[in-house]
Protein backbone atom coordinates (compact mmCIF):
# COMPACT_ATOMS: atom_id res chain seq x y z
CA UNK A 1 0.00 0.00 0.00
CA UNK A 2 2.95 2.55 1.08
CA UNK A 3 4.56 1.62 -2.11
CA UNK A 4 1.97 2.31 -4.59
CA UNK A 5 0.81 5.85 -2.49
CA UNK A 6 4.71 6.32 -3.14
CA UNK A 7 4.48 5.72 -6.90
CA UNK A 8 0.85 7.73 -6.84
CA UNK A 9 2.50 10.37 -5.30
CA UNK A 10 5.61 10.45 -7.44
CA UNK A 11 4.26 10.31 -10.66
CA UNK A 12 2.01 12.96 -9.49
CA UNK A 13 4.55 15.72 -8.57
CA UNK A 14 7.00 14.68 -11.47
CA UNK A 15 4.01 15.23 -13.77
CA UNK A 16 3.49 18.67 -12.18
CA UNK A 17 6.45 19.61 -12.04
CA UNK A 18 7.68 18.63 -15.91
CA UNK A 19 4.24 20.06 -16.72
CA UNK A 20 5.43 23.38 -15.54
CA UNK A 21 4.08 25.91 -17.46
CA UNK A 22 0.37 24.69 -17.77
CA UNK A 23 0.88 23.69 -13.57
CA UNK A 24 1.75 27.31 -13.20
CA UNK A 25 -1.30 28.82 -15.71
CA UNK A 26 -3.48 26.78 -13.84
CA UNK A 27 -2.16 27.55 -10.68
CA UNK A 28 -2.60 31.03 -11.02
CA UNK A 29 -6.11 30.82 -12.57
CA UNK A 30 -6.73 29.24 -9.00
CA UNK A 31 -5.18 31.27 -6.92
CA UNK A 32 -7.38 34.18 -8.43
CA UNK A 33 -10.24 31.74 -8.07
CA UNK A 34 -9.17 31.22 -4.54
CA UNK A 35 -8.87 35.30 -3.85
CA UNK A 36 -12.37 35.70 -4.93
CA UNK A 37 -13.52 33.05 -2.51
CA UNK A 38 -11.42 34.88 0.31
CA UNK A 39 -12.90 38.47 -1.08
CA UNK A 40 -16.00 37.14 -0.71
CA UNK A 41 -15.57 36.07 3.07
CA UNK A 42 -14.32 39.49 3.94
CA UNK A 43 -17.20 40.91 2.15
CA UNK A 44 -19.52 38.69 4.48
CA UNK A 45 -17.98 39.55 7.23
CA UNK A 46 -17.87 43.01 6.60
CA UNK A 47 -21.78 43.30 5.80
CA UNK A 48 -22.18 40.75 8.95
CA UNK A 49 -20.70 43.15 10.79
CA UNK A 50 -22.88 46.48 9.59
CA UNK A 51 -26.12 43.85 9.89
CA UNK A 52 -25.60 43.46 13.23
CA UNK A 53 -24.10 47.11 13.88
CA UNK A 54 -27.47 47.84 13.05
CA UNK A 55 -29.83 45.79 14.75
CA UNK A 56 -27.40 46.70 17.95
CA UNK A 57 -28.63 49.96 17.72
CA UNK A 58 -32.66 48.76 17.86
CA UNK A 59 -33.97 47.83 21.02
CA UNK A 60 -37.29 48.64 22.92
CA UNK A 61 -37.90 50.38 26.35
CA UNK A 62 -40.86 49.94 28.56
CA UNK A 63 -42.01 53.06 30.92
CA UNK A 64 -43.58 52.02 34.29
CA UNK A 65 -45.84 54.25 35.91
CA UNK A 66 -44.13 56.22 38.77
CA UNK A 67 -46.43 54.34 41.56
CA UNK A 68 -45.55 51.08 40.08
CA UNK A 69 -43.82 49.17 42.53
CA UNK A 70 -40.31 48.09 42.20
CA UNK A 71 -41.33 44.07 42.77
CA UNK A 72 -43.82 44.40 39.90
CA UNK A 73 -41.01 45.70 37.47
CA UNK A 74 -38.88 42.69 38.12
CA UNK A 75 -41.50 40.40 37.66
CA UNK A 76 -42.21 41.87 34.15
CA UNK A 77 -38.20 41.11 34.05
CA UNK A 78 -38.12 37.72 35.14
CA UNK A 79 -41.14 36.74 32.40
CA UNK A 80 -39.73 38.66 29.94
CA UNK A 81 -36.35 36.44 30.09
CA UNK A 82 -37.94 33.42 30.03
CA UNK A 83 -39.14 34.22 25.97
CA UNK A 84 -36.08 32.42 23.68
CA UNK A 85 -36.66 35.51 21.47
CA UNK A 86 -35.04 37.62 24.57
CA UNK A 87 -31.47 38.32 24.35
CA UNK A 88 -31.49 40.64 27.44
CA UNK A 89 -33.39 43.36 29.47
CA UNK A 90 -31.88 45.81 31.22
CA UNK A 91 -33.60 47.28 34.99
CA UNK A 92 -33.26 50.80 35.15
CA UNK A 93 -34.99 52.01 38.38
CA UNK A 94 -36.28 55.95 38.76
CA UNK A 95 -33.14 56.25 40.95
CA UNK A 96 -30.70 55.70 38.43
CA UNK A 97 -32.58 57.05 35.55
CA UNK A 98 -32.54 60.49 37.51
CA UNK A 99 -28.50 60.11 38.24
CA UNK A 100 -27.90 59.14 34.44
CA UNK A 101 -29.89 62.36 33.62
CA UNK A 102 -28.26 64.16 35.34
CA UNK A 103 -24.84 62.69 34.53
CA UNK A 104 -25.58 63.07 30.54
CA UNK A 105 -26.73 66.74 31.44
CA UNK A 106 -23.68 67.83 33.85
CA UNK A 107 -22.58 70.62 31.71
CA UNK A 108 -26.14 72.41 31.57
CA UNK A 109 -26.93 74.69 34.69
CA UNK A 110 -30.10 75.34 33.50
CA UNK A 111 -31.16 71.65 33.16
CA UNK A 112 -29.63 71.19 36.52
CA UNK A 113 -31.36 74.51 38.11
CA UNK A 114 -34.59 72.84 37.16
CA UNK A 115 -34.32 69.76 38.77
CA UNK A 116 -33.53 71.05 41.96
CA UNK A 117 -36.67 72.87 41.94
CA UNK A 118 -38.26 69.63 41.43
CA UNK A 119 -39.52 68.15 44.76
CA UNK A 120 -39.81 64.49 43.19
CA UNK A 121 -38.06 62.84 40.55
CA UNK A 122 -39.82 63.23 37.59
CA UNK A 123 -38.65 60.22 35.51
CA UNK A 124 -39.91 56.70 35.52
CA UNK A 125 -38.26 53.12 35.42
CA UNK A 126 -37.66 51.59 32.75
CA UNK A 127 -37.06 48.12 31.71
CA UNK A 128 -34.74 47.94 28.43
CA UNK A 129 -35.30 44.78 26.19
CA UNK A 130 -32.46 43.38 23.68
CA UNK A 131 -34.48 41.16 20.87
CA UNK A 132 -31.84 38.49 19.36
CA UNK A 133 -33.04 39.19 15.77
CA UNK A 134 -34.74 42.78 15.28
CA UNK A 135 -38.06 41.26 13.76
CA UNK A 136 -38.85 39.64 16.98
CA UNK A 137 -40.28 42.88 18.67
CA UNK A 138 -43.33 43.17 17.85
CA UNK A 139 -44.31 39.80 19.25
CA UNK A 140 -42.24 40.83 22.90
CA UNK A 141 -44.46 44.00 22.32
CA UNK A 142 -47.60 41.80 21.88
CA UNK A 143 -46.06 40.24 24.54
CA UNK A 144 -45.84 43.19 26.96
CA UNK A 145 -49.36 44.39 26.30
CA UNK A 146 -51.03 41.08 27.01
CA UNK A 147 -49.19 40.48 30.44
CA UNK A 148 -50.97 41.11 33.60
CA UNK A 149 -48.70 43.99 34.62
CA UNK A 150 -49.80 46.03 31.86
CA UNK A 151 -51.66 48.29 33.52
CA UNK A 152 -48.24 49.58 35.43
CA UNK A 153 -46.78 49.97 32.37
CA UNK A 154 -46.90 54.25 30.96
CA UNK A 155 -45.40 53.00 27.60
CA UNK A 156 -43.41 51.42 25.00
CA UNK A 157 -41.47 53.26 22.89
CA UNK A 158 -41.51 50.97 20.17
CA UNK A 159 -44.65 52.50 18.53
CA UNK A 160 -42.58 55.75 18.18
CA UNK A 161 -39.92 53.87 16.86
CA UNK A 162 -41.80 51.07 14.88
CA UNK A 163 -40.71 52.48 11.34
CA UNK A 164 -37.31 53.02 12.09
CA UNK A 165 -36.76 49.29 13.15
CA UNK A 166 -38.77 48.18 9.99
CA UNK A 167 -36.42 49.96 8.13
CA UNK A 168 -32.84 48.88 9.78
CA UNK A 169 -34.75 45.41 9.69
CA UNK A 170 -35.34 45.60 5.93
CA UNK A 171 -31.85 47.30 4.92
CA UNK A 172 -30.18 44.33 7.23
CA UNK A 173 -32.24 41.32 5.36
CA UNK A 174 -31.42 42.96 1.62
CA UNK A 175 -28.22 43.31 2.78
CA UNK A 176 -27.79 39.40 3.71
CA UNK A 177 -30.10 38.01 1.14
CA UNK A 178 -28.20 39.82 -2.08
CA UNK A 179 -25.00 39.15 -0.32
CA UNK A 180 -25.57 35.75 0.00
CA UNK A 181 -26.64 35.55 -3.54
CA UNK A 182 -23.76 37.57 -5.07
CA UNK A 183 -21.68 35.27 -2.94
CA UNK A 184 -23.14 31.65 -4.38
CA UNK A 185 -22.96 33.23 -7.94
CA UNK A 186 -19.42 34.40 -7.57
CA UNK A 187 -18.42 30.58 -6.11
CA UNK A 188 -20.38 28.90 -8.87
CA UNK A 189 -18.14 31.29 -11.62
CA UNK A 190 -15.16 30.72 -9.47
CA UNK A 191 -16.27 26.80 -9.78
CA UNK A 192 -16.97 27.00 -13.38
CA UNK A 193 -13.47 28.68 -14.19
CA UNK A 194 -11.48 26.65 -12.04
CA UNK A 195 -13.18 23.40 -13.81
CA UNK A 196 -12.66 24.59 -17.29
CA UNK A 197 -8.96 25.67 -16.84
CA UNK A 198 -8.13 21.90 -15.59
CA UNK A 199 -10.35 20.61 -18.14
CA UNK A 200 -8.43 22.20 -20.71
CA UNK A 201 -4.83 21.25 -18.92
CA UNK A 202 -6.48 17.64 -18.48
CA UNK A 203 -7.60 18.05 -22.38
CA UNK A 204 -3.74 18.55 -23.69
CA UNK A 205 -2.71 15.76 -22.36
CA UNK A 206 -5.74 13.19 -23.67
CA UNK A 207 -3.42 11.47 -26.37
CA UNK A 208 -0.82 10.47 -22.73
CA UNK A 209 -3.98 9.15 -20.93
CA UNK A 210 -5.30 7.22 -23.95
CA UNK A 211 -1.38 6.17 -24.71
CA UNK A 212 -1.84 4.78 -21.03
CA UNK A 213 -4.86 3.24 -21.73
CA UNK A 214 -3.67 1.20 -24.57
CA UNK A 215 -0.30 0.04 -22.69
CA UNK A 216 -2.67 -1.76 -20.06
CA UNK A 217 -3.04 0.95 -17.71
CA UNK A 218 -6.32 0.51 -15.36
CA UNK A 219 -8.25 3.18 -15.38
CA UNK A 220 -7.22 4.01 -11.02
CA UNK A 221 -3.83 3.19 -11.70
CA UNK A 222 -4.40 6.31 -14.51
CA UNK A 223 -5.85 8.94 -12.81
CA UNK A 224 -4.51 8.72 -9.21
CA UNK A 225 -1.54 10.88 -10.29
CA UNK A 226 -3.60 13.32 -11.89
CA UNK A 227 -5.72 13.81 -9.35
CA UNK A 228 -2.70 14.42 -7.54
CA UNK A 229 -1.64 17.18 -10.17
CA UNK A 230 -5.17 18.72 -8.88
CA UNK A 231 -4.64 18.44 -5.42
CA UNK A 232 -0.79 20.06 -6.03
CA UNK A 233 -2.74 23.18 -8.46
CA UNK A 234 -5.38 23.65 -4.84
CA UNK A 235 -2.40 23.37 -2.08
CA UNK A 236 0.19 26.09 -3.90
CA UNK A 237 -3.15 28.16 -5.58
CA UNK A 238 -4.28 28.15 -1.44
CA UNK A 239 -0.84 29.11 -0.54
CA UNK A 240 -0.34 31.90 -3.21
CA UNK A 241 -3.87 33.40 -2.45
CA UNK A 242 -3.05 33.48 1.26
CA UNK A 243 0.33 35.23 1.09
CA UNK A 244 -1.29 38.06 -1.42
CA UNK A 245 -4.46 38.01 0.61
CA UNK A 246 -3.45 38.97 3.74
CA UNK A 247 -1.20 41.99 2.69
CA UNK A 248 -4.12 43.06 0.57
CA UNK A 249 -6.53 42.66 3.61
CA UNK A 250 -4.13 44.80 5.93
CA UNK A 251 -4.31 47.81 3.32
CA UNK A 252 -7.41 48.00 2.87
CA UNK A 253 -8.51 47.41 6.54
CA UNK A 254 -6.13 50.52 6.82
CA UNK A 255 -7.86 52.94 4.28
CA UNK A 256 -11.32 51.51 5.66
CA UNK A 257 -10.93 52.19 9.83
CA UNK A 258 -11.92 55.99 8.73
CA UNK A 259 -14.86 55.15 7.32
CA UNK A 260 -15.94 51.92 9.10
CA UNK A 261 -14.29 52.45 12.72
CA UNK A 262 -15.91 49.51 14.50
CA UNK A 263 -14.98 47.32 11.90
CA UNK A 264 -11.25 45.59 12.07
CA UNK A 265 -10.60 43.38 8.76
CA UNK A 266 -6.73 42.86 9.69
CA UNK A 267 -7.89 41.95 12.94
CA UNK A 268 -10.29 39.41 11.76
CA UNK A 269 -8.58 38.10 9.40
CA UNK A 270 -4.88 37.68 11.31
CA UNK A 271 -7.22 36.15 14.55
CA UNK A 272 -8.52 33.31 11.86
CA UNK A 273 -5.59 33.07 9.72
CA UNK A 274 -4.90 29.04 10.69
CA UNK A 275 -8.96 28.48 10.07
CA UNK A 276 -8.30 30.84 6.78
CA UNK A 277 -5.70 28.57 5.68
CA UNK A 278 -7.66 25.56 5.88
CA UNK A 279 -10.33 26.76 4.24
CA UNK A 280 -8.34 27.93 1.17
CA UNK A 281 -6.43 25.10 1.27
CA UNK A 282 -9.69 23.08 1.59
CA UNK A 283 -11.50 25.01 -0.95
CA UNK A 284 -8.57 24.65 -3.61
CA UNK A 285 -7.83 20.83 -3.37
CA UNK A 286 -11.21 19.40 -3.53
CA UNK A 287 -12.14 22.03 -6.13
CA UNK A 288 -8.76 20.69 -8.23
CA UNK A 289 -9.52 16.74 -7.35
CA UNK A 290 -13.05 17.22 -8.01
CA UNK A 291 -12.37 18.85 -11.28
CA UNK A 292 -9.65 16.34 -12.66
CA UNK A 293 -11.64 13.41 -11.96
CA UNK A 294 -14.59 15.09 -13.78
CA UNK A 295 -12.29 16.13 -16.28
CA UNK A 296 -10.10 13.17 -16.81
CA UNK A 297 -13.02 10.37 -17.37
CA UNK A 298 -14.13 10.86 -20.68
CA UNK A 299 -10.69 9.75 -21.91
CA UNK A 300 -10.31 6.86 -19.92
CA UNK A 301 -12.61 5.22 -22.22
CA UNK A 302 -10.70 3.57 -24.87
CA UNK B 1 -4.25 -18.81 -30.09
CA UNK B 2 -6.01 -15.52 -32.50
CA UNK B 3 -9.37 -16.53 -33.76
CA UNK B 4 -11.07 -14.20 -35.61
CA UNK B 5 -14.75 -15.50 -36.42
CA UNK B 6 -17.59 -14.08 -38.67
CA UNK B 7 -16.71 -10.22 -38.12
CA UNK B 8 -18.76 -8.41 -40.23
CA UNK B 9 -19.39 -4.97 -38.34
CA UNK B 10 -18.09 -2.85 -35.83
CA UNK B 11 -19.15 -0.81 -32.96
CA UNK B 12 -18.54 2.70 -34.05
CA UNK B 13 -17.71 2.36 -37.70
CA UNK B 14 -20.75 0.89 -39.16
CA UNK B 15 -19.99 2.03 -42.54
CA UNK B 16 -16.63 0.29 -43.03
CA UNK B 17 -17.51 -3.28 -44.71
CA UNK B 18 -15.36 -5.80 -43.07
CA UNK B 19 -16.11 -9.31 -43.76
CA UNK B 20 -13.77 -11.87 -41.89
CA UNK B 21 -14.98 -15.18 -41.91
CA UNK B 22 -12.30 -16.79 -40.36
CA UNK B 23 -9.12 -16.09 -39.60
CA UNK B 24 -6.14 -18.29 -36.97
CA UNK B 25 -3.25 -17.24 -35.95
CA UNK B 26 -1.15 -20.09 -34.29
CA UNK B 27 1.06 -19.50 -30.97
CA UNK B 28 4.72 -18.22 -32.11
CA UNK B 29 3.49 -17.50 -35.92
CA UNK B 30 5.17 -14.01 -37.66
CA UNK B 31 2.13 -13.54 -39.77
CA UNK B 32 2.52 -10.17 -42.13
CA UNK B 33 -0.82 -8.48 -42.59
CA UNK B 34 -0.56 -6.80 -45.56
CA UNK B 35 -2.89 -4.04 -47.99
CA UNK B 36 -3.05 -0.89 -49.16
CA UNK B 37 -4.27 1.67 -46.88
CA UNK B 38 -7.62 1.53 -45.31
CA UNK B 39 -7.77 -2.04 -46.61
CA UNK B 40 -8.51 -3.03 -42.53
CA UNK B 41 -5.00 -3.86 -41.38
CA UNK B 42 -5.27 -1.63 -37.86
CA UNK B 43 -8.73 -2.41 -38.03
CA UNK B 44 -7.64 -6.43 -37.17
CA UNK B 45 -5.16 -5.27 -34.98
CA UNK B 46 -7.37 -2.41 -32.75
CA UNK B 47 -9.92 -5.54 -32.54
CA UNK B 48 -7.32 -7.41 -31.44
CA UNK B 49 -6.67 -5.28 -28.09
CA UNK B 50 -10.33 -4.03 -27.84
CA UNK B 51 -10.04 -0.51 -29.21
CA UNK B 52 -12.58 -1.79 -31.49
CA UNK B 53 -15.22 -4.35 -30.62
CA UNK B 54 -17.38 -6.23 -33.24
CA UNK B 55 -21.18 -5.44 -33.60
CA UNK B 56 -21.30 -9.47 -34.67
CA UNK B 57 -18.11 -12.13 -34.53
CA UNK B 58 -15.85 -13.04 -32.20
CA UNK B 59 -12.38 -12.49 -31.57
CA UNK B 60 -10.73 -15.21 -29.56
CA UNK B 61 -7.65 -14.74 -27.64
CA UNK B 62 -6.50 -18.32 -25.57
CA UNK B 63 -10.04 -19.03 -25.91
CA UNK B 64 -11.10 -15.66 -24.26
CA UNK B 65 -14.07 -14.10 -26.47
CA UNK B 66 -12.26 -10.42 -25.85
CA UNK B 67 -15.60 -8.48 -27.21
CA UNK B 68 -17.19 -9.75 -24.18
CA UNK B 69 -14.62 -8.58 -21.70
CA UNK B 70 -15.60 -5.64 -19.31
CA UNK B 71 -14.02 -2.15 -18.89
CA UNK B 72 -12.25 -3.00 -16.16
CA UNK B 73 -10.86 -6.41 -17.67
CA UNK B 74 -9.67 -4.52 -20.65
CA UNK B 75 -6.11 -3.75 -19.25
CA UNK B 76 -5.58 -7.05 -18.26
CA UNK B 77 -5.91 -8.32 -21.80
CA UNK B 78 -3.65 -5.03 -23.10
CA UNK B 79 -0.84 -6.13 -20.48
CA UNK B 80 -0.64 -9.54 -22.56
CA UNK B 81 -0.13 -7.96 -25.71
CA UNK B 82 2.61 -6.00 -26.97
CA UNK B 83 1.43 -3.10 -29.26
CA UNK B 84 3.86 -0.78 -31.73
CA UNK B 85 2.10 1.71 -33.87
CA UNK B 86 3.58 3.78 -36.37
CA UNK B 87 3.77 6.99 -34.57
CA UNK B 88 5.11 5.09 -31.64
CA UNK B 89 2.52 6.64 -28.74
CA UNK B 90 5.25 7.61 -26.12
CA UNK B 91 4.39 9.42 -23.29
CA UNK B 92 6.27 12.52 -24.03
CA UNK B 93 5.90 13.56 -20.44
CA UNK B 94 7.94 10.44 -19.27
CA UNK B 95 11.59 9.74 -19.97
CA UNK B 96 12.62 6.67 -22.56
CA UNK B 97 12.84 4.32 -19.17
CA UNK B 98 10.09 5.94 -17.51
CA UNK B 99 7.96 4.73 -20.73
CA UNK B 100 8.96 1.41 -21.00
CA UNK B 101 8.40 1.20 -16.99
CA UNK B 102 5.14 2.42 -16.92
CA UNK B 103 4.43 -0.92 -18.38
CA UNK B 104 5.49 -2.52 -15.93
CA UNK B 105 3.55 -0.12 -13.08
CA UNK B 106 0.46 -0.78 -14.37
CA UNK B 107 1.10 -4.55 -13.71
CA UNK B 108 2.21 -3.73 -10.29
CA UNK B 109 5.19 -5.18 -10.58
CA UNK B 110 7.58 -4.05 -7.38
CA UNK B 111 9.35 -0.65 -7.61
CA UNK B 112 13.06 -2.85 -7.63
CA UNK B 113 12.20 -5.25 -10.19
CA UNK B 114 11.12 -2.32 -12.69
CA UNK B 115 14.89 -1.17 -12.17
CA UNK B 116 16.30 -4.32 -13.04
CA UNK B 117 14.10 -5.24 -15.87
CA UNK B 118 13.72 -1.88 -17.63
CA UNK B 119 17.76 -1.34 -18.45
CA UNK B 120 18.00 -5.19 -19.76
CA UNK B 121 14.95 -4.09 -22.36
CA UNK B 122 16.52 -1.02 -23.78
CA UNK B 123 19.85 -2.74 -23.88
CA UNK B 124 18.07 -5.41 -25.86
CA UNK B 125 16.83 -2.23 -28.20
CA UNK B 126 20.01 -0.63 -28.19
CA UNK B 127 18.91 2.56 -25.95
CA UNK B 128 21.00 1.60 -22.89
CA UNK B 129 22.77 4.80 -22.85
CA UNK B 130 19.54 7.04 -23.62
CA UNK B 131 17.42 6.18 -20.39
CA UNK B 132 17.18 9.64 -19.52
CA UNK B 133 16.02 11.02 -23.01
CA UNK B 134 12.73 12.30 -23.49
CA UNK B 135 10.59 11.37 -26.79
CA UNK B 136 11.72 14.82 -28.30
CA UNK B 137 15.42 14.03 -27.68
CA UNK B 138 14.93 10.38 -29.71
CA UNK B 139 15.21 10.09 -33.32
CA UNK B 140 12.59 8.03 -35.04
CA UNK B 141 14.68 4.94 -35.16
CA UNK B 142 15.24 5.20 -31.56
CA UNK B 143 11.39 6.31 -30.45
CA UNK B 144 10.36 2.90 -32.75
CA UNK B 145 13.14 0.87 -30.56
CA UNK B 146 12.04 2.48 -27.37
CA UNK B 147 8.46 1.58 -28.40
CA UNK B 148 9.29 -1.91 -29.08
CA UNK B 149 10.91 -2.10 -25.63
CA UNK B 150 7.90 -1.36 -23.91
CA UNK B 151 5.98 -3.60 -25.67
CA UNK B 152 8.48 -6.41 -24.82
CA UNK B 153 8.61 -5.34 -21.09
CA UNK B 154 6.45 -7.74 -19.37
CA UNK B 155 6.90 -10.58 -22.33
CA UNK B 156 4.02 -10.92 -23.74
CA UNK B 157 2.89 -13.94 -25.83
CA UNK B 158 1.49 -11.45 -28.62
CA UNK B 159 3.17 -8.71 -30.29
CA UNK B 160 1.18 -6.04 -32.15
CA UNK B 161 2.74 -4.04 -34.88
CA UNK B 162 0.85 -1.52 -36.73
CA UNK B 163 3.13 -0.10 -39.34
CA UNK B 164 6.29 0.19 -37.14
CA UNK B 165 8.06 1.28 -39.91
CA UNK B 166 5.70 3.68 -41.67
CA UNK B 167 8.10 6.56 -40.37
CA UNK B 168 11.39 5.66 -40.37
CA UNK B 169 14.07 5.16 -43.06
CA UNK B 170 15.93 2.48 -44.75
CA UNK B 171 18.09 1.14 -41.85
CA UNK B 172 16.20 1.98 -39.00
CA UNK B 173 13.38 -0.06 -41.10
CA UNK B 174 15.46 -2.96 -40.93
CA UNK B 175 16.77 -2.30 -37.57
CA UNK B 176 13.40 -3.20 -36.39
CA UNK B 177 12.14 -5.69 -38.99
CA UNK B 178 15.33 -7.65 -37.56
CA UNK B 179 13.89 -7.00 -34.38
CA UNK B 180 10.73 -8.32 -34.35
CA UNK B 181 12.04 -11.38 -35.91
CA UNK B 182 14.38 -11.86 -33.27
CA UNK B 183 11.66 -11.55 -30.72
CA UNK B 184 9.16 -13.97 -32.57
CA UNK B 185 12.64 -16.04 -32.68
CA UNK B 186 12.00 -16.57 -28.66
CA UNK B 187 8.43 -17.57 -29.82
CA UNK B 188 6.47 -14.54 -29.08
CA UNK B 189 3.42 -14.53 -31.57
CA UNK B 190 4.02 -11.24 -34.42
CA UNK B 191 1.41 -9.50 -36.22
CA UNK B 192 3.06 -6.93 -38.33
CA UNK B 193 0.57 -4.97 -40.28
CA UNK B 194 2.28 -3.03 -43.24
CA UNK B 195 2.01 -1.99 -46.99
CA UNK B 196 5.77 -1.76 -47.10
CA UNK B 197 6.35 -4.47 -49.88
CA UNK B 198 10.06 -4.93 -48.84
CA UNK B 199 9.91 -5.51 -45.48
CA UNK B 200 7.16 -8.21 -45.75
CA UNK B 201 9.51 -9.74 -48.81
CA UNK B 202 12.39 -10.00 -46.53
CA UNK B 203 10.58 -11.45 -43.75
CA UNK B 204 9.41 -14.33 -45.70
CA UNK B 205 6.94 -15.81 -43.20
CA UNK B 206 2.93 -16.16 -43.95
CA UNK B 207 1.18 -13.32 -45.70
CA UNK B 208 -2.34 -12.60 -45.30
CA UNK B 209 -3.71 -10.17 -48.03
CA UNK B 210 -6.31 -7.94 -46.79
CA UNK B 211 -8.53 -5.67 -49.37
CA UNK B 212 -12.04 -3.41 -48.77
CA UNK B 213 -11.77 -5.55 -45.59
CA UNK B 214 -11.48 -8.88 -47.18
CA UNK B 215 -8.61 -11.56 -46.62
CA UNK B 216 -7.82 -12.32 -50.40
CA UNK B 217 -4.95 -14.41 -50.09
CA UNK B 218 -3.41 -16.03 -47.32
CA UNK B 219 0.50 -17.88 -47.78
CA UNK B 220 0.77 -19.81 -44.96
CA UNK B 221 4.53 -20.15 -45.79
CA UNK B 222 7.58 -17.94 -47.51
CA UNK B 223 4.91 -15.30 -47.89
CA UNK B 224 5.53 -12.28 -50.53
CA UNK B 225 3.53 -9.08 -50.63
CA UNK B 226 1.09 -10.01 -53.07
CA UNK B 227 -2.71 -7.93 -53.69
Amino acid sequence: MRKVIKRIWQAGWTNFKRNSYLSFGTTGVMTLVLLLFAGLMAVQYVSGQIVSGLENKVDVTAYFKQDASEGDILQVKQDLETRPDVQRVTYVSREQALEDFKAKHAGEPLIQQSLAELADNPLEASLNIKARESDQYAEIVSFLEGNKFRPVVDKINYYENETVIRRVQSIANGLRNWGLLATFLLAAIAILVTFNTIRLTIYNQRQEIEIMRLVGGSNSHIRAPFLIEGGLYGVFAGLAATVIFYPAVWFVSSKASSLLPDISLIGYFAANMIQFLLIVLGVGIILGVISSYIAIRRFLKV
Amino acid sequence: MIKFKDISAIHGYEDFALDIPELHIKDGEFVSLVGPSGAGKSTLLRLMTRELRPIQGEVLIDGVNIAELSHKEIPLLRRKIGTIFQDFKLLSKKNAFENVAFALEVSGVEPEQIIQDVPKVLNIVGLADKAKNFPHQLSGGEKQRLAIARALIHRPGIILADEPTGNLDMVNTYDVVKLLMKINEFGTTVVLATHNREVVNAVGKRVVSIDNGKIVRDQMEQGKYII
